[in-house]
């Protein structure tokens, strides 16, 4: 029974989901089977999957980051910036890195100064980031919403290149997700991650530095969010400042669809890594057998809608059962 | 004092920070200071008004609802089809309404009787609606609107626009409603503490249910009046206003937390949001300062009403217990004349 509990598990589900969907994409159009459109379709999506899995970290704190797809262009235009005024590629990009830790570290400060809710500061340093990615590109020349290009080929064939066969993005989230699974699961930090989102006044009576803690959280997104920023811009060989614009709310879902509370507490990596591959290949699987990127934009969103009801009722359902027998053995005792 | 009156009535703050940026307004330029800036900023504000109302309701009673500029493009694109498929003004609008009000009791069934959180509910519808906005457009633009339909947007009376009367009005009726009836103070009393709203009585899933689809209904008034004021609907109509509406909320004062919060406030930092844009471009800054601007005053007036927010928590916490802290400082000092008193009293 015990060897059986993993069936139960939300993970398995995604998991079960992921197949199936990948099959059935593959029975109506087998070209979607093919290892390498399997593989490098990914790279459409994959960027998403960066930034999520750090923003779980901070979901399960119970916080939120609203402004990673601000992040994602502010670091793009300083890697621009820089680039464009002769810095290496290879420093510009631990530049952008830097600027993206920063804008973690300002978030966390903002919030614990504050003390309001995450969603509110991090709305408003969105504004401030995706405003100083304009004001930065707009000083470096490129005027308002064009972007920067011409870096240099090894930075733009960054995206294309190839690791054991493995598009280097796909590697990078790959990697990315095995070292947050250590860190949230198998570290004190990780631990003191969950305890913060499942009871703050517990966590502080037990003496975790909650400030520290939740900076790290916030410092590793902004990281994470600017090294998506980045492979963006070997993708596209271009940066953007309104890049990210439309990865937050994806990488919000994904985060949701992989069994994150979104009042903290719980979730795991494992299961916004599947819930990005599901959601990816849900959009590219749509796209393959003929459906229009904007019809499959309406059912990713309505998968997530319907998933997410169907959670909320199974819990209900569960709870009511719960009750029952509760009540139930209490009349039996009576009796 | 200063700090206690701010608190009470956080919609001032915003009313200080719109009178500091006209007074900037004024240094660089008198000419500028006239009742025409005051009445063409608030005509550009309209949209972010309506739906800044909308969302005070939602957060009223801790929601949130990240779906409204979805429903904006999908009203919007509803009343052009309808309109340039021969239908008359009002029967189209009237029509995108109701598609307003069916996708805002959709979130409101979501999140009221399927208790999914708020935010994850309408992520999801976020992306649905703007899916249909492109299935019912096909992809294209709407153009060709009939003149009546954008003459709405034309000033007529005191150089405020149709629209803009009816956007007054709606306001200022709002803000009654939600002061002085029963059922819009629930809406505070549900946000507040839910499980007392139900307590005292109020049915607090039709209570939140009504919030989300009357939001729905005003998303999809502001795609109309946007749909009226550019003249054609692009596909990305109402994109990205859902995070302009909430902050402008948050600036008047509407907690996301519930429970508190004023339609005028909201309504004041809408029409705040809008005035950094035109105000830059007059002080001849260039246009791309708008969104670093307007971040950094938002986190300026979070973080100092966070500070407010705790101190007056300290002193109010210093005031019920300032018997228990007494003895320790001034016991020697207080209790001697209480003491010579008695004795007095013998004598």
């Amino acid at each position: 029974m015990n060897g059986l509990r993993f069936l139960k598990r939300w993970e398995t589900v995604l998991a079960v989901l992921l197949v199936g969907e990948i099959l059935v994409f593959g029975a109506i159009n087998p070209a979607f089977l093919r290892p390498s459109t399997l593989l490098f379709s990914t790279s459409d999506f994959v960027h998403v999957g960066i930034v999520a899995l750090a923003l779980t970290l901070v979901i399960i704190t119970g916080g939120i980051d609203l402004s990673i797809g601000s992040v994602m262009g502010l670091a793009a235009i300083t890697l621009g910036l820089l680039w464009v005024n002769g810095v290496n590629i290879w420093i510009a990009c631990i530049g952008a890195l830097g600027v993206g830790c920063l804008t973690g570290i300002l978030n966390s400060v903002a919030i614990h100064i504050a003390k309001v809710n995450p969603l509110v500061i991090t709305l408003g340093s969105s504004f401030l980031f995706s405003g100083a990615a304009l004001v930065l590109s707009g000083l470096g020349g490129a005027s308002g919403y064009e972007g920067i290009s011409g870096f240099d080929a090894s930075f733009v064939e960054m995206a294309n290149l190839e690791v054991l066969g493995l598009p280097f993005p796909l590697v990078i989230f790959f990697v990315a997700t095995v070292v947050f699974m250590l860190l949230l699961h198998r570290t004190r930090f990780g631990r003191y991650i969950y305890l913060i989102g499942q009871n703050q006044r517990a966590a502080k009576y037990a003496g975790v530095p909650q400030f520290r803690t939740l900076t790290i959280a916030y410092a590793l997104t902004g990281i994470m969010a600017a090294l998506s920023g980045l492979v963006l811009a070997s993708y596209f060989g271009s940066a953007r400042s309104d890049f990210g614009s439309a990865a937050l709310m994806p990488a919000i879902t994904a985060v949701v669809l992989g069994g994150s509370s979104i009042y903290g507490g719980s979730g795991t990596i494992l299961g916004t890594a599947l819930a990005v591959l599901l959601v990816g290949y849900f959009q590219t699987g749509l796209q393959i057998i003929g459906v229009s990127s904007h019809v499959s934009n309406a059912l990713s969103g309505g998968l997530l809608v319907l998933v997410v009801a169907l959670r909320s009722l199974t819990e209900m359902g569960r709870a009511q059962y719960l009750q029952w027998r509760v009540l139930k053995s209490v009349g039996q005792a009576a009796r | 004092m200063l700090i206690r009156f701010l608190q009470n009535n956080r919609e001032a703050s915003v009313a200080a920070i719109i009178l500091i940026l006209f007074v900037l307004l004024g240094l660089v330029d008198t000419s500028y200071l006239s009742f025409d800036t005051v009445v063409s900023i608030y005509n550009n504000s309209l949209i972010l008004v309506v739906i800044a109302i909308g969302s005070t309701l939602v957060m009223a009673t801790r929601g949130l609802d990240v779906s409204i500029g979805s429903i904006m493009g999908l009203s919007a694109a509803i009343a052009g089809i309808l309109m340039n498929g021969g239908y008359g003004i009002g029967l189209s609008v009237a029509v995108a309404l109701f598609v307003g009000l069916l996708c805002g009791l959709f979130n409101g069934f979501m999140v009221a009787v399927l208790r999914v959180p708020a935010i994850v509910a309408t992520l999801g519808t976020l992306g649905l609606f703007r899916g249909l906005v492109h299935l019912s457009t096909g992809g294209s633009w709407i153009e060709g609107l009939p003149e009546g339909f954008k003459g709405l947007s034309h000033a007529v009376f005191l150089g405020l626009s149709p629209f803009a009367w009816i956007v007054l009005i709606l306001l200022i009726g709002t803000h009654c409603w939600l002061r002085y009836t029963a059922f819009g103070r629930s809406l505070f009393a549900v946000g507040d503490n839910r499980e007392g709203a139900r307590l005292l009585g109020i049915r607090v899933r039709s209570v939140q249910l009504t919030a989300y689809a009357i939001n729905g209904i005003l998303a999809a008034f502001a795609g109309i009046i946007f749909a009226a004021q550019i003249g054609f609907i692009p596909n990305t109509a109402g994109n990205a206003m859902e995070m302009r509406a909430i902050a402008s909320s948050v600036l008047g004062g509407v907690s996301l937390l519930g429970g508190t919060g004023t339609v005028v406030g909201a309504g004041l930092g809408a029409y705040f949001m809008t005035s950094i844009d035109s105000v830059l471009v007059m002080l001849r800054l260039d246009a791309f300062w708008n969104d670093m601007i307007a971040g950094a005053i938002l986190l300026l007036v979070l973080v100092a009403d966070g500070k407010i927010r705790e101190a007056m928590g300290a002193s109010l916490r210093y005031h019920k217990y300032r018997k228990f802290l007494e003895p320790e400082s001034s016991s020697s000092s207080a209790k001697t004349p209480e003491i010579k008193e008695l004795s007095e009293v013998r004598k």
